[in-house]
């Protein structure tokens, strides 16, 4: 860890000084077959801290999202050039095994994905990948994620019905119970409020504040205000170029850029 | 409703009747002309289902279920021989057809996608689908029975689980397309690899729909005649374990009894049909019910 937050140059924008590096992008550039979608990317996600991807849409946010879990790979005409360092190694490497990485990396999608399988098993589904756990193991590591994400209080008593009898706020909270069950050290959102209505996106934000606490969280999000809350990162990105970076606040008060400046105030995107 | 909202009345109102006879004319004439075409087909599959029931059911007695089939110009008999081999013959057809039509549907789904080789697969499957099933029975009389020296219920049962393939192969594809993809990248987001997406995630997701095109499979083979003319061929009597020599079923059977010259043998064909529609309706029926939830 410590020689990963050596390699990692300590960004300008660097509001809180003991916070570590947890990803690191160095000279980042995507391709979807001919189409450049990201160009150049540097940038520092820090340990234990929410980091909010903001700009307008096909500006590369998604894009730069679905890198760090290498799940673009699945089609065979993406492609992601530079480097990512995650725990000292580059996950762009062929020596990387993404199923592995991806057991290290949660992801929460824009739509809520349950299985067709009960909540249990839905939960269950990660950590059987990869864990010989006991009976008595998997309960409690499920009731454990299921209570970290909000769900346990109503759902323990339906377990084995189906994850997709739930409601859209729900299955959103059941998709996040599946990805910290695996305790991954990063959760990626992917715009995970977008399809759901006010109290259940109140519900995810207050989640999101308290998954802080245990893991590096990277999201995705069209809501500036949403950003704003929950954010102490913020990346401003445009055309696939990161145009500005820096302590959320700054970035909503003070930014740097016209670009930024012009987006935020919602003057275009 | 506020006015302000309204359109701008036009300053001047087009004319009414700017649509002439002749064209209302023609509107009204295709109407009737395409009521009368259905009614007539409607009145048509009508007949022949009314027809079926009425002397299928005048023919129908409990011993059809019971004895088997008659010798030539003798009185009662029934046809539980025929029944029996053929439910045997559709059930032996599914189980070599399934495994093969529900792997090739993933394969194309899955992996294979719009490759070469995928492409390839779903025009033959294509043409296999719609192949004169007189065409296959001969095939496979050259590739088993003439070889064996004998008909079999295992010829006949490969012939039907030709005919069942291409048809379980286009529904598990398409039922496998219809499950998102997003499902798919949450899968693999959790680490799993290609293979337990598809087996855990796709295949059950697709559950409902796979188990219709494997029914409407069934259906299509339980009626099939062509086939097992140069395959199974037919037995008055019942099967031997081996399933060697020729094994009873309800097509053919339904097919010699109607066309020999015996008021018996004439009844029990009815009959014999009527049995043979009901169960494929019901497969039908329950097909429809199961896509009606694959669907949602």
């Amino acid at each position: 860890m410590t020689s990963l937050a050596a390699m990692a140059e300590p960004s300008a924008a660097k509001a809180d000084l003991s916070a570590r590096v947890r990803i690191a992008c160095r000279n980042l550039d995507f391709f979807y077959g001919e189409f450049q979608a990201l160009k150049d990317i540097n940038l520092d996600f820090f340990d234990r801290q929410v980091t909010a991807l903001i700009g307008p849409s096909g500006c590369g946010k998604s894009t730069l999202l679905r890198c760090f879990n290498r799940i673009y790979s699945l089609y065979p005409e993406q492609r992601a050039e530079g480097e990512i360092i995650l725990d000292g190694h580059n996950i762009l490497s062929n020596a990387i095994d993404v199923n592995e990485l991806r057991s290290r990396i949660g992801m929460v999608f824009q739509k809520p994905t349950p299985f067709p399988m009960s909540i249990y098993d839905n939960v269950a589904f990660g950590l059987r990948l990869y864990e010989k756990l006991s009976r008595a193991e998997l309960d409690q590591r499920i009731e454990g994620a299921l209570r970290k994400a909000a769900l346990w209080d109503e759902v323990k008593d339906k377990l084995r019905q189906s994850g997709m009898g739930l409601s859209g706020g729900q299955q959103q909270r059941l998709c996040i119970a599946r990805a910290i069950a695996q305790r991954p050290e990063v959760v990626l959102f992917d715009e995970p409020t977008s399809a759901l209505d006010p109290i259940s996106t109140g519900k995810i934000e207050e989640l999101i504040e308290q998954l802080r606490t245990e893991f590096t969280i990277v999201i995705v999000t069209h809501n500036m205000q949403q950003a704003a809350r929950i954010s102490q990162y913020t990346a401003f990105m445009y055309l696939g170029e990161l145009i500005e970076f820096g302590a959320t606040t700054r970035i909503f008060m003070n930014p740097d850029k016209k670009q930024t400046q012009d987006y935020i105030t919602g003057r275009f995107g | 409703m506020p006015e302000a909202h309204a359109a701008p009345a036009p300053t001047q109102a087009a004319s009414w009747g700017r649509v002439r006879r002749p064209r209302r004319l023609a509107d009204r004439a295709m109407k009737v002309f395409c009521a009368a075409v259905t009614a007539l087909g409607v009145f048509a599959l009508g007949w022949i289902l009314l027809l079926l029931a009425w002397e299928g059911l005048t023919a129908f007695s409990p011993r059809i279920f019971t004895e088997v089939t008659p010798g030539p110009g003798s009185e009662g008999g029934g046809l539980a021989n025929a029944i029996v081999g053929s439910i045997i013959l559709t059930f032996l057809g599914i189980t070599v057809a399934t495994p093969i039509g529900v792997l090739a549907g993933t394969y194309l789904s899955e992996y294979g996608k719009s490759s070469q080789l995928a492409n390839v697969i779903r025009f033959v499957n294509d043409i296999l689908l719609s192949a004169p099933s007189i065409l296959i029975g001969l095939f496979v009389y050259t590739l088993i029975v003439w070889p064996t020296g004998g008909y079999s219920g295992w010829a006949g049962a490969v012939a039907l689980a030709i005919i069942a393939t291409p048809v379980i192969v286009r529904t598990t594809e398409d039922m496998l397309r219809l499950v998102p993809n997003t499902l798919r990248e949450a899968g693999a987001a959790l680490g799993a690899p290609p293979a337990q997406v598809t087996m855990q995630i796709s295949w059950r997701a697709a559950k409902a729909g796979i188990v219709t095109g494997i029914l409407l499979a069934m259906a299509r083979i339980a009626g099939e005649t062509a086939p097992l003319l140069f395959t199974a061929l037919n037995n008055s009597f019942w099967f031997n374990a081996s399933l060697l020599g020729g094994v009873a079923n309800l097509p053919v059977t339904i097919f010699q009894f109607a066309l020999s010259p015996y008021p018996n043998w004439q009844q029990l064909a009815w009959a014999g049909a009527l049995l043979i529609t009901v169960a494929i309706l019901a497969l039908s029926v329950v097909a429809r019910l199961l896509v009606r939830k694959a669907i949602r």
